[in-house]
């Protein structure tokens, strides 16, 4: 899975009179990790929805690869390479760890041909870290680890661009730097991720490259370092200076 | 383009039917005045009852199947008022529409519904379905349904002469009622503080409780306003339907109220307003230019489920569902089909047992029962695993019945159950291509309004049962002569077992997780790869085929079978019977089809007693409130009480110790640490968002 590449396009997003996204257009390539950060509202979940195909953009294109998506079922895109956790949670409520990530597993069976789905599901619960839990159910769990459960479920899909949407709230500070680590990781394995993340400690030290989004504009984009001293993005998060 | 085939394809077939079934009446001035003049009262009734469904679904979030039921209660009390007890007809009316019906409004919040909020929407189907059925069952039990009684009109037959067209008082009081309401409910929304409240509840949910809009006194307010609305539409009707708490009576503004409602996609007010006058004017034309007969002579009676249908059609697709994980846990456990063997070969052991025990008749009873039995596992897959509601299940069943008669089953072909199934199977999928564009309320809608449209429409073709019944006589299996009734319901019990064994396997099948998966989050399906499409085809047609072959059994039950088995309102009350077991679960099918079976007995040994006389509707109606605190339903609660119990089930020992720990987990180290008292998971933070109001979800968002 070398080189896949996922393009934002000048997307946009209109609910009613809000434009919730406005012209977005930034690209996640495999083996890196690309934050998405912006307050409350500024169109980072909806964004992830337009990329999955759960929400019809007003303007714009995602493409993979270079191949336009806009055409295509949320179900074609997951088979395309593109898995995502939300932010609400999502799991599979009734179901148990185990099985949450069994089910991405068994879908990926039927396109992508015959392997040992117990193995792998074993192996990608141990590599999030949450293998002990593997026979409680979803529902019962604490929000961290069913955030946990949704990372995992979306690894079990084998994606090429793996969409995170705040993976580490409900975390201890333990538990966010071993999924920062894990982050890591899993770019060096040739996947790329797309992290929208509140944490800003976690998102500094796993990220690639920046952008900032505010009231669905992409107002800053940069390295870490460039994004941490950008004035305009700390207005955004520390609030207008005229008002004071 | 593909937006034009629907309308077209609905246009050409009203045209169709209209031509081909003209009554010879001319369309001239005159009876066109007059079809509008008999039509504009019936309007006014049927939007007062959809206003109710729109007031209270739109700032409730609950649709309230119960509503013509409600109506149907309050035009007997008014006639106990006025009729009965003889009062004035002013004291009767107030009394029934703005004491009775708001009250009961009240004491429904209060009681039942502000339980439902946020809550699964199969829950809360089944919960005001079984109001509908408790309402029905109150009135049997209170006015004897065999003594007859009538509404009179107000003030009389007398009224105005327009075109040689008496308009009744009692009919002009329908319109104006409905016209002032218009006015009332437009200032009430516009113009005082809790109709402003209403309307922000309407737009935003989440934002009116963060505005400190109390939801509470809104929900109340709704409630009470809607019963009023269900009240007035019930006793307006009253005197045109007579007084049959099963029949004309609650369905004459039932269904209408929901093809209203639904052109307004059950948010506008407006819209359903339209609704009411298009379905009025439909009806009345059809009642005074066209004229029906032979296998098309039901066609008038269905026009509201028709347009209920039709209109579904015209509903926009529905997005993809985000999951609504709510703060009640499933409990039940998925069976191993080993066990489910074990179990079912015990049953099928014991059944024959217990047959033996039994009077001829409630062997007879027991055997339908099986039957019946078979058809309501149809649900599981369908309804419990994936959460597609269908109302519907007679309604295939009847469908197999009749292609298990017509094509080998009369000449006593035993492979003719499996033609019945196979033949039914793609009735289910071209239901389900169009029912997977809608979602929950309105998918169970159109499976409720398909119920009617097969039974009075589709069942009387000639090619079905042609308002003919049909030999079904019992054949020999496989040398096993099933003549007899304690034969017959071992050979029911057997095929019960095998279809529910092949179905534990599935459910423990990928298939079966991901079935699981869809019901529990649609969004994080569709997103790990899953076609929701396919898979809801083919569960629907794998539900149909069940269906199709319990039908197949039904049809032997009864050796001459006719379409009369197969009520719509008979499969809404299998539905309800099903979800108070458990539509998850095998062993809940069992528990549908007995249900009614010890309420039968008890109305047999005491057959004078009044309190027994509308058991059979009382039961499963008020049974299904269960459902709210415990969705697996009953045949869970039973098993964790007795499996531990049995030998060798250390595995439901365990179970129970769990469940005990979990309640009695006051505590968990993080929660304590801050401070609260319960810990924090994913149904408790749903809980506490329903608490604040904000549920809204993407697929409320404004589009």
């Amino acid at each position: 899975m070398t080189g896949a590449r996922l393009d934002i396009d000048r997307v946009s997003v209109r609910f009613g009179g809000l434009l919730a996204v406005d012209t977005a257009t930034l690209h996640v390539e495999s083996g890196s990790v690309i934050g998405l950060i912006g307050p409350n509202g500024a169109g980072k979940t909806t964004l992830f929805n337009v990329i999955t195909g759960l929400l019809a953009p007003s303007g714009g294109a995602v493409l993979l690869d270079g191949r336009d998506l806009s055409n295509a079922k949320p179900y074609k895109r997951a088979r395309r390479g593109i898995a995502r956790t939300f932010q609400r949670l999502e799991a599979f409520g009734s179901l148990t760890v185990r099985e949450n990530v069994m089910v991405a597993a068994e879908m990926r069976r039927r396109w992508a041909g015959r392997f040992d789905a117990s193995s792998e599901v074993q192996a990608i619960l141990e590599r999030v870290g949450i293998a002990h839990l593997a026979d409680a159910r979803a529902e019962d769990l604490p929000t961290g680890n069913a955030r946990l459960c949704e990372l995992a479920r979306a690894l079990a899909v084998a994606p090429k661009i793996l969409l995170l949407d705040e993976p580490s709230s409900g975390l201890d500070e333990d538990e966010t730097d071993r999924l920062g680590l894990l982050l890591r990781d899993l770019a060096a394995d040739g996947l790329g991720v797309l992290l929208v993340e509140h944490d800003m400690p976690l998102v500094m030290t796993t990220c690639d490259y920046i952008h900032v989004l505010d009231f669905g504009r992409i107002i800053a984009r940069g390295t870490p370092s460039e994004v941490q001293s950008d004035e305009q993005v700390q207005r955004a998060y520390l609030g207008a200076k005229e008002s004071a | 383009m593909r937006r034009y085939v629907t309308p077209v394809l609905v246009a050409a077939a009203l045209v169709a039917v209209a031509t081909t079934n003209w009554s010879g009446r001319s369309l001239d001035a005159e009876s066109i005045f007059q079809l509008l003049i008999l039509a504009l009262p019936l309007a006014g009734i049927y939007a007062l009852a959809a206003t109710g469904l729109v007031v209270v679904y739109s700032t409730t979030g609950v649709f309230n199947f119960a509503q013509g039921g409600i109506g149907m209660l309050a035009a007997f009390v008014y006639w106990e008022l006025k009729v009965n007890q003889e009062m004035p007809t002013a004291v009767a009316l107030v009394a029934t529409v703005f004491v009775f019906a708001p009250l009961t409004g009240l004491v429904l919040e209060r009681l039942v519904m502000r339980h439902l909020v946020g809550k699964d929407l199969v829950v809360q189907l089944m919960v005001t379905v079984g109001l509908l059925f408790g309402f029905i069952g109150i009135a049997n039990t209170v006015w004897d349904p065999n003594a007859g009684r009538s509404v009179p009109t107000l003030f009389g037959r007398d009224g105005i002469e327009i075109a040689n067209i008496t308009l009744t008082w009692h009919r002009l009081i329908a319109l104006s009622v409905a016209v002032v309401l218009v006015g009332g409910l437009r200032f009430l929304l516009y113009s005082t503080r809790t109709g402003i409240s209403m309307r922000a509840v309407v737009d935003n949910r989440g934002l009116a409780a963060l505005a400190g809009i109390p939801a509470g006194r809104v929900s109340r307010v709704s409630w009470m306003l809607g019963c009023v609305l269900a009240a007035l539409s019930g006793v307006l009707i009253a005197p045109e339907t007579g007084m049959s708490a099963g029949g004309a009576l609650t369905l004459a503004t039932l269904v209408p109220g929901f093809a209203a409602a639904a052109l307004g996609r059950m948010r506008s007010l407006p819209l359903a307003y339209a609704g009411a006058l298009v379905l009025a004017l439909l009806q009345q034309f059809s009642a005074t230019f066209l004229s029906f007969g032979g296998r098309w002579a039901q066609v008038p009676a269905r026009i509201p489920e028709m347009m209920l249908f039709a209109t579904l059609l015209f509903l926009p697709a529905a997005n993809v569902r985000f999951a609504r994980i709510t703060a009640v846990r499933r409990r039940g456990r998925v069976v191993r089909p080993r066990e489910g063997a074990v179990g079912l070969l015990i049953l099928a052991l014991f059944i024959p047992f217990l047959g033996s025990l039994l009077t001829t008749t409630n062997l007879s009873r027991l055997t339908l029962a099986m039957s019946v039995a078979i058809v309501a596992l149809s649900l599981v897959p369908l309804t419990g695993w994936a959460g597609q509601v269908s109302f519907a299940p007679l309604a295939f069943a009847g469908i197999g019945a009749a292609v298990f008669s017509q094509i080998g089953g009369a000449e006593g072909h035993p492979w003719a159950v499996l033609v019945a199934a196979a033949l039914t199977a793609p009735v289910g999928t071209l239901l389900s291509l169009v029912a997977v564009r809608l979602q929950g309320l309105y998918l169970g809608l159109a499976t409720f309004a398909f119920a009617f449209v097969t039974r009075d429409v589709i069942l009387n073709q000639p090619f079905a049962f042609g308002g003919q019944s049909l030999p079904a006589p019992r054949q020999t299996w496989f040398g096993f002569d099933v003549s007899d009734n304690s034969d017959y319901l071992i050979l029911a019990t057997v095929v019960f077992g095998v279809v529910g064994v092949a179905l534990l396997m599935l459910r423990n099948s990928a298939w079966g997780r991901r079935l699981v998966a869809m019901r529990d989050s649609e969004a994080a399906s569709a997103t790990v790869g899953v076609n929701l499409f396919e898979t809801k085809v083919a569960v629907f047609t794998l539900s149909a085929a069940i269906a199709g072959l319990g039908g197949a059994f039904i049809a032997m039950y009864h050796q001459q079978v006719a379409a009369t088995e197969f009520e719509a309102l008979a499969s809404l009350g299998l539905v309800l019977q099903m979800a108070i077991g458990g539509l998850g679960f095998i062993t809940g099918a069992v528990f549908a089809g007995v249900f009614q079976l010890p309420i039968q007995i008890v109305i047999e040994k005491w057959p004078g007693v009044s309190l027994f006389r509308g058991l059979e509707r009382v039961a499963p109606g008020f049974g299904a409130l269960g459902i709210i605190q415990n969705p697996d339903g009953a045949v869970v609660a039973i098993g964790e009480g007795f499996a531990p119990q049995l030998p060798g089930r250390n595995d439901a020992k365990e179970h129970l110790r769990a469940l005990r720990r979990q309640r009695a987990a006051r505590y968990d180290v993080e929660s304590a640490e801050l401070g609260l008292s319960t810990p924090i998971n994913v149904s408790a933070v749903s809980a506490l968002e329903r608490k604040l109001g904000v549920t809204a979800d993407l697929a409320e968002a404004p589009a």
